[in-house]
Formats: structure tokens, C-alpha cells, sequence
């Protein structure tokens, strides 16, 4: 539990002169849920699109189940990505959508197939035909989720998969990451939904391109002396802030 | 201010709302909130004249509206889910565009540009481009440019979705900022935390009224009891074990940390949960929703249950 299966050293990324990310260090425990939160523009997309490989690093080293994501494009293959906007394609039905992940993911017909009929048992089978632009948040959420596991990959960054959706919807999501979890993968996930961060392992805040707090969570809350991860996160901002 | 009589609206085999009768009153805050697909948003825009109601009336400060919805959009603001923001202007580019767009005199549009600037507290980014400003900053400058002209209803259709703590609690400062000012504030939402911001509220799903009624009201005469647990195990397997008992689990949910019972403190059901942590809470709107969502009362077309 304590093996890091990401380590993120002294990370940065400027966008000319603004620095999004400020040389951070971090860890993801191999097995754990680490919430990763901050403000808007806090630089937590920058981070893991940085870790995803989708955008460049300026400068430090991201370290993925002990191999150097600079030195080594197959490393990549460890990771399930879903992002703020579902990274579905809008056009294409639910199903679709799987055959064209699953292809991509060199998946053989008869997997595809059976990809597909698991897909049915967790999405209504007249919702299956629709064009994923008219399906509900929930559902569209479900089948990303679905997407970004199909590679079966070690590690699953979700960005802000919650952004949107009803509570009910988000509880049924979050059943669903602890089950994924309990199947031995790891999971980074942002959400500002702050009532969510209970169910994380560990959190990090970051603001400004900067880590201002990291920890569990009900060892933080004792320590800090506030009744919730959303107090925290207020005064940590308001503190950086100076006010 | 604004009434609703009777309005139904279908697409294709979908009831989006049913028979739905409500009102807006002047200076104050009126929450919608429920599930995605409940109806929240064709409420709005059926109101604006963007969607046509299949039938029902809709009422302007007592004026039937027949076709004319420019009554109504005169004097609206709309945000809708979706900011339209020009990401290439900067801060006071768009402010400039949208009050020309509305016919806002130079002297006035000046004045308002500078007020909605130092409310909204965006002054020393007012020459940064729409597209480099965070969601937060997108999300003030929305309101702002729906604010250039002056509307009496201010009607937002989930306006802090993808925005962060902080800038939410700003964001509805300056809602409450607006209220005081005379003006018919209209929410849509699906976070019933913030909704607690609001003077009144409008339970929906699946087109109708669950509840309704003054948040105060309802968070002052609940029909049921709320009891919290911490349970000793992890909260979503306690949740899957009550799953396999049948409808049992229809009565908890989870918020958080915490595992929500609605019911009789003294049920046996309570007794099988290993809980380090039992106790009697005030319910929020978060829970009052989900008892009406779960027990699957609605309200009839009279407002009665």
C-alpha cells in the first residue's frame, strides 16, 4: 500500500510566462484513491494531462510503476484517462463509442463482443442506440467510465467526473471507484465536490501551481482542528492568500 | 412576478413536465433543483419562449403571455449551462459587446460596466482575454454581461457547474447582492448544498413537484427523522450488504463520510450496522429531497400532497 506506482518529482510547466505547475512532488500509493483538488485553474488538469503524456513538461520527472514516462512510451498503456468532458464521441451511440475504444485498445471481435454485453448489463438497452450527445449525464458518465477501463489499465485518472451530475448520480459513481479500487487499481481523481473527498485515501490541494496541503483526510481534519475537508480547503486557499 | 399554469411538455414519448404550476415571486431567490433529465432546464427556457409549451398559460406580473415572450425576455437575464463568453475579447471587449448588443447608452454602459467590475471584484483583469480567465472569473463575467441591462428577473440555469468551492460562495454573494436590489432571482441546480443560498424551493423529478415550499419552512417541519452513522466498516460495502436485504437500503444513503437513515431511530436495522457513531440530525435539503425522491411523493397540481 505504502509503493508509489506514480511519483511526480519537482514537475513544472510554463505557458510562457505563467507558471502553471511550480516544481510539485507527489506520490500516488499503489491501490489508493488520492483526491486531487484546488481551485479553477489550480493546475491539476495541466498535472495530469502532464502525466498522461498529452502535454509537454517543462521541467521534473514523472516516474510510473518505476519507469520514466520521458524514457518509455509503453508506460502509458498503465493508464485509463477520463476527462472533465467524458471523452466520448458525441455523434456515435454508447456502443459505438466501446467498438471504437476497444479497437483502438487492439481488441480482438470476440472481446469487443463481450465489452458490449457487459456494457448492457449496466446501461438501460434503449439508451444503448442513442447518440451519446442525448443521453443524460449519469449515463454518458458511466460509459466514459466504462471507456477508460477497457485497456484494463493499472492506474485511472479521472478529471472532474462528477462536474454536473446530480448528488444521486454522483453517490451510484463513487459505489462504482470503490468497487474499482477493491479490483487492485489505483485512482487520481479532482472533483470539486468537496463532500466526495471523504472517500478518498489521501488528498493534496493545490493552488497556484503549488501543493499547500497533502494527507489523509481525518488525519488532516484532527490536525488542522476544522469539522471538514471543506473547511480546510477554504482557509488553506484563504491562508496562501494571506487573508 | 412570473407564473406557470399548467404547463406540460413533451418530446417524442418523453414527459419533460407535467401539468406544472408554479410561481416566481420579486426579490427573492428561487431554487430548482433535482435529478439531471427532472425538467429544470425546459422550465426556463419555456419560460423565455425558447421551447413552446405543449399547453398551459404562462403569466408576466399577472399579463397573460400568448406569443409575445419579448415581455418576459425585455426584462431577463439568461445564463444559460453553457457560458457565451467571445474568448479572443478580453473582460471589457465582451462587456462592451453585450451592452451594445442591448442598446445600453455609452455614459450608462460605463457606469454599469464599472459597478459589475468592482461587484464582481474582476477591475484588474478587465483587460485579460475571456479564454485565459479561470471557471470561476467566465462564470462572474457571464453574470455581469447579463446584468448590462439592467434585468428585473435574473434567470441562471445551473451556473456553477465545473466551478470551484470558493468562487461558488462569491458567486452567490453577489446573487444575494442582486435579491436586494428588487430583482427575481430564478436557479437552476443539481447541488442541493448551494441551494440552501435560496428564499424558496422547487423539488422536481421527471417533469413534476415532489415538494415545494419556503426553505426555512421545510427545513423546520420535516415529517421524518434523520440519523447519521459512521459505520465501522467502509461505507460503500456496509452499502452493498444492505443492498442484498432487499428495499432495505432505500432508506439510507450516503453524504460524505456519514451513512444517512430515514426512519425510526429504534429500527432493528440500525442494530445490524456496526457503527462507532449513531446520532439524531437536523436534515438539510439534500436530505429532505431524498426523502420525498426515495418515498416517491409527489405534490398534486394544487400543491397539496
Amino acid at each position: 500500500m505504502n509503493e508509489n506506482i506514480i511519483e511526480v518529482r519537482e514537475l513544472k510547466k510554463k505557458f510562457g510566462d505563467f507558471i502553471a505547475v511550480n516544481s510539485i512532488n507527489f506520490g500516488v500509493r499503489k491501490g489508493e484513491i488520492l483526491g486531487f483538488l484546488g481551485p479553477n485553474g489550480a493546475g491539476k488538469t495541466t498535472t495530469i494531462k502532464m502525466i498522461m503524456g498529452l502535454l509537454s513538461i517543462t521541467s521534473g520527472d514523472i516516474i510510473i510503476d518505476g519507469i520514466n514516462l520521458a524514457k518509455s512510451k509503453e508506460v502509458k498503456e498503465k493508464l485509463g484517462y477520463m476527462s472533465q468532458k467524458f471523452s466520448l464521441y458525441p455523434k456515435l451511440s454508447a456502443i459505438e463509442n466501446i467498438e471504437f475504444f476497444a479497437g483502438i485498445s487492439g481488441l480482438g471481435k470476440k472481446k469487443i463482443k463481450s465489452k458490449i454485453d457487459e456494457l448492457q448489463d449496466i446501461v438501460q438497452k434503449d439508451l444503448l442506440d442513442r447518440s451519446v450527445d442525448k443521453l443524460p449525464p449519469g449515463i454518458k458518465q458511466k460509459v466514459a467510465l466504462y471507456a477508460s477501463l477497457i485497456p484494463d489499465p493499472d492506474i485511472l485518472l479521472l478529471d472532474e467526473p462528477t462536474s454536473g451530475v446530480d448528488p444521486e448520480v454522483r453517490r451510484n459513481f463513487w459505489q462504482e471507484i470503490y468497487n474499482i479500487k477493491k479490483r487492485g487499481k489505483t485512482i487520481l481523481v479532482t472533483t470539486h465536490n468537496l463532500d466526495e473527498v471523504e472517500y478518498a485515501d489521501r488528498i493534496v490541494i493545490l493552488h497556484r501551481g503549488n501543493i499547500i496541503v497533502e494527507g489523509e483526510p481525518s488525519e488532516l481534519i484532527r490536525e488542522h482542528g476544522v469539522d471538514s475537508v471543506e473547511t480546510l480547503f477554504k482557509e488553506a486557499v484563504r491562508d496562501y492568500e494571506g487573508n | 412576478m412570473i407564473r406557470l399554469e399548467q404547463i406540460s411538455k413533451s418530446f417524442g414519448k418523453i414527459q419533460a413536465l407535467s401539468k406544472l404550476s408554479v410561481t416566481f415571486p420579486k426579490s427573492r431567490i428561487t431554487i430548482i433543483a433535482g435529478a439531471d433529465g427532472s425538467g429544470k432546464s425546459t422550465i426556463l427556457r419555456i419560460m423565455l419562449g425558447l421551447v413552446k409549451a405543449d399547453s398551459g398559460k404562462i403569466f408576466l406580473k399577472e399579463d397573460l403571455i400568448r406569443n409575445d415572450f419579448s415581455k418576459i425576455t425585455g426584462i431577463s437575464g439568461y445564463m444559460p449551462e453553457r457560458f457565451s463568453l467571445y474568448t479572443d475579447l478580453t473582460v471589457e471587449e465582451n462587456l462592451n459587446f453585450f451592452a451594445d448588443i442591448n442598446n445600453v447608452p455609452f455614459q450608462r454602459k460605463e457606469r454599469l460596466k464599472n459597478i459589475l467590475l468592482e461587484k464582481t471584484g474582476m477591475i484588474k483583469f478587465r483587460n485579460r482575454k475571456a479564454g485565459d480567465l479561470s471557471g470561476g472569473m467566465k462564470q462572474k463575467l457571464s453574470l455581469s454581461t447579463i446584468l448590462l441591462s439592467s434585468p428585473e428577473i435574473v434567470i441562471l440555469d445551473e451556473p456553477t457547474t465545473g466551478v470551484d468551492p470558493l468562487s461558488r460562495i462569491e458567486f452567490f454573494r453577489i446573487i444575494e447582492s442582486l435579491k436586494n436590489e428588487g430583482k427575481t432571482i430564478i436557479i437552476s441546480t443539481p447541488y442541493l448544498d448551494e441551494a440552501e443560498s435560496g428564499d424558496f424551493i422547487i423539488f422536481l423529478k421527471n417533469g413534476k413537484i415532489l415538494k415545494r415550499g419556503d426553505i426555512n419552512d421545510l427545513k423546520d417541519n420535516v415529517p421524518f427523522k434523520l440519523i447519521r452513522l459512521i459505520p465501522e466498516n467502509n461505507i460503500f460495502d456496509v452499502m452493498n450488504d444492505l443492498k442484498k436485504r432487499g428495499d432495505v437500503h432505500k432508506n439510507f444513503f450516503i453524504k460524505g463520510k456519514y451513512l444517512n437513515f430515514i426512519g425510526d431511530p429504534e429500527s432493528s436495522i440500525l442494530k445490524g450496522i456496526r457503527g462507532s457513531e449513531v446520532s439524531e440530525e437536523k436534515p438539510g435539503l439534500e436530505d429532505i429531497y431524498m426523502y420525498y425522491e426515495r418515498k416517491g411523493i409527489f405534490e398534486n397540481s394544487d400543491g397539496s400532497i
